[in-house]
């Protein structure tokens, strides 16, 4: 009987050795980040976390060749601090700028990783202000792509990504058509009118946006403002 | 004792014999090979960028035009006459000094007549409309299926000096463009030896000779049509990278541009799914995507509102020009013997023309190719057609006019306005033009 359990405690004991032994892989031992700039104006291209534009990312050397994705900030940031020293095919996808063709980036330690876009629409000379008991945003639209504006919109949260898919409060309006560089957007929120999302003495989060009528496109935003009510 | 001693010597020893060897082959410099340098003098077009060019078929030929290939390009199974033909715009010979009669007859009984790009005052009124309407010029296409043979060679030879002629006269700019189609690997050796023959019997590149022939960064452009298609070719992208090569030369004798499937960047579609089109592109000066049939009038937006810019911002980054395809319509029904195939992507009396005119404008395109000045078989011909109702009879099938209320050099009007556009006169937006 002795015997036995000496046994089972060997069998034991080999078993968890050679479990660990699988566990013993080298963590992810390198960091990929950049920002998605304005190939123009080489200024960020703010973006949706939730929704929004995705880099999709494929690991050389492995023959399933399996699509990953990582999520961009809102400040059109990003950042993998869990990725392996490699080379990858690295696709910005399902974004609001004019699509860009795949690269191939060799990650090793901290690597920076730009990407220079085309912003479908640029919002221009952005104003968002409390007026009265509304809050007011205006802005000019730079569509770069012959596509029409299909709607634009002002968003309201009480964080700071807000955004079309993450907003307690909005006011939108339908374009449907080309817009002329010239014309001065208006789209107002009323606050008495959403009084159970915005409480009074409270501060939030806007930021106003428009989205291309193009397959896949997401919106296009100026920086979000923050506003006490 | 002595092997040891031997031993410790044999490195000093190699070493030795490495260092006389060195003094022996001291690196022989290649001589660095001297890139063409062009005189430009007097050349009318230096690059292709604010140009709005078509392609030429050329390839017509009618009975009794000293060419002896028949009715080509006009006939179908060996016969042109009612319920036999390929064609389905009848060009307007109104104002040809030479014309053909044919068997077709309209409805009054008249014969119904041809011209041929043989004939010399053919070519000439063609490039005098060029000029009339402020269009820059043509890309010659040059078949090499055709001109492999003896009677083709001869044909678009004659039709080359016919354009080489007219363009000079009228200063319209004129460019080789190779169509590959049919082609085999075999065929690019024949493909440089034309290639070198067409430049030694016309003096392409002479300056004087003909201040008309596109040049672009610096040396004069050849088009190479064809290249990355995924129709089942005789030819490999290889292929047409070792044909760059030599056609380029040591000394970067020619720029080029190359014709190229519509997907050519992100390889899918009509594109073979090779990494070596972006190498051979990236090799070439220009490109030219073949946009005809890949959409229409409802469709265009779709699905070229993103990818144009997208071509163009990858060519920017690249350092490649790039030239859209505008189209004004499309059909073949007598080509393909199908009836539903009479416009098959109507012209709109322009409107679709103007639309791609205005989105490559306003996507950042600063040259455009317009398929074709008189293509007729495919019914994308811009020059002066019969209008619809005035056609000749055609058995139980008939020919698709250009619209009853246009008038018959519509076509040329609208690209010549293109050609405004892209020359930087303001006060062209999406909204096609009136004609006053």
């Amino acid at each position: 009987m002795k015997k036995t359990k000496t046994y089972i405690s060997a069998l034991l004991v080999a078993f968890l050795a050679s479990a660990c032994s699988i566990d013993n892989y080298p963590a992810p031992d390198a960091q990929l980040y950049g920002t998605f700039l304005d190939s123009e104006t080489n200024e960020p291209v703010e973006q949706d976390i939730i929704r929004g534009s995705q880099i999709e990312f494929i690991e050389h050397g492995y023959s399933s060749e399996t699509k990953q994705t990582m999520l961009v900030k809102n400040d059109g940031t990003y950042r993998n601090n869990l990725i392996f020293s490699n080379t990858y095919t690295i696709t910005p996808v399902r974004g609001n700028f004019v699509p860009l063709t795949p690269q191939e980036v060799t990650v090793k330690g901290e690597t920076q990783l730009d990407f220079k876009v085309q912003p479908y629409i640029r919002l221009k000379d952005v104003k968002i202000e409390k007026v009265g008991s509304k809050v007011v945003a205006t802005f000019k639209l730079q569509q770069t792509v012959i596509n029409n504006v299909r709607k634009i919109g002002l968003y309201v949260h009480p964080e700071p990504s807000v955004g079309e898919p993450m907003r307690t409060a909005l006011a939108e309006q339908e374009i449907n058509a080309a817009t002329d560089p010239n014309k001065v957007y208006k789209l107002e929120l009323d606050v008495a009118a959403n009084s159970n999302v915005l409480k009074a003495g409270n501060q939030y989060f806007f930021r106003a946006g428009a989205i291309i009528d193009a397959p896949e496109s997401k919106f296009n935003y100026a920086k979000a403002v923050r506003l006490g009510l | 004792m002595r092997l040891l001693h031997l031993f410790l010597l044999l490195p000093f020893l190699s070493f030795s014999c490495r260092g006389a060897d060195d003094d022996d082959k001291k690196p022989i410099e290649p001589k660095p090979v001297e890139e063409v340098k062009y005189d430009e003098t007097g050349v009318l077009f230096k690059s292709y960028k604010g140009l709005v060019m078509a392609g030429y078929q050329g390839w017509f030929t009618a009975e009794g035009d000293g060419a002896g290939r028949g009715w080509h390009h006009y006939q179908k199974n060996g016969k042109f006459e009612p319920g036999f033909t390929s064609i389905d715009f009848w060009p307007d010979v109104t104002e040809y000094s030479k014309t053909y009669n044919t068997a077709f007859k309209y409805a009054d009984g008249t014969a119904a007549k041809v011209y041929s790009p043989y004939d010399e005052e053919s070519v000439d009124l063609h490039f005098k409309w060029m000029q009339e309407h402020d269009i820059d010029g043509v890309y010659m296409q040059r078949f090499v299926g055709e001109v492999k043979g003896e009677s083709g060679k001869k044909h678009f030879n004659k039709v080359l000096a016919n354009a080489l002629k007219a363009s000079k006269k009228y200063g319209r700019a004129i460019s080789i463009m190779y169509d590959l189609s049919g082609s085999a690997s075999a065929d690019m050796d024949f493909i440089v030896k034309d290639w070198e023959e067409l430049q030694k019997q016309f003096l392409l590149f002479d300056n004087k000779e003909y201040p008309q022939y596109l040049r672009h960064n610096g040396r004069p452009l050849l088009a190479i049509w064809g290249v990355g298609f995924n129709d089942g070719r005789k030819y490999t992208i290889a292929d047409i990278q070792k044909l760059v090569e030599k056609l380029k030369g040591p000394t970067k004798k020619a720029s080029i541009l190359l014709g190229v499937p519509y997907y050519w960047r992100t390889l899918g579609n009509d594109t073979e799914n090779s990494q070596l089109l972006h190498t051979v592109i990236k090799s070439a000066d220009v490109i030219m995507p073949w946009a005809v049939g890949r959409y229409n009038a409802s469709s265009y937006t779709d699905i070229a509102g993103t990818h144009l810019p997208a071509d163009i911002a990858w060519c920017k980054t690249n350092n490649i020009d790039y030239a859209p395809l505008v189209f004004p319509g499309f059909s073949w029904g007598n080509l393909k013997n199908d009836k539903s195939l009479y416009n098959q992507i109507p012209r709109g009396k322009g409107d679709f023309l103007w639309q791609q005119v205005a989105g490559a404008k306003l996507s950042g395109a600063e040259a455009l190719y317009v398929a074709m000045f008189d293509e007729v078989d495919e019914g994308t011909a811009i020059f002066k057609t019969k209008k619809e109702g005035e056609t000749p009879l055609n058995a139980d099938g008939k020919f698709v006019g250009i619209e009853p209320d246009l008038p018959s050099d519509h076509y040329l009007w609208l690209t010549g306005q293109a050609a405004r556009w892209f020359h930087g006169e303001s006060g062209f937006t999406a909204q096609r033009p009136v004609r006053k």
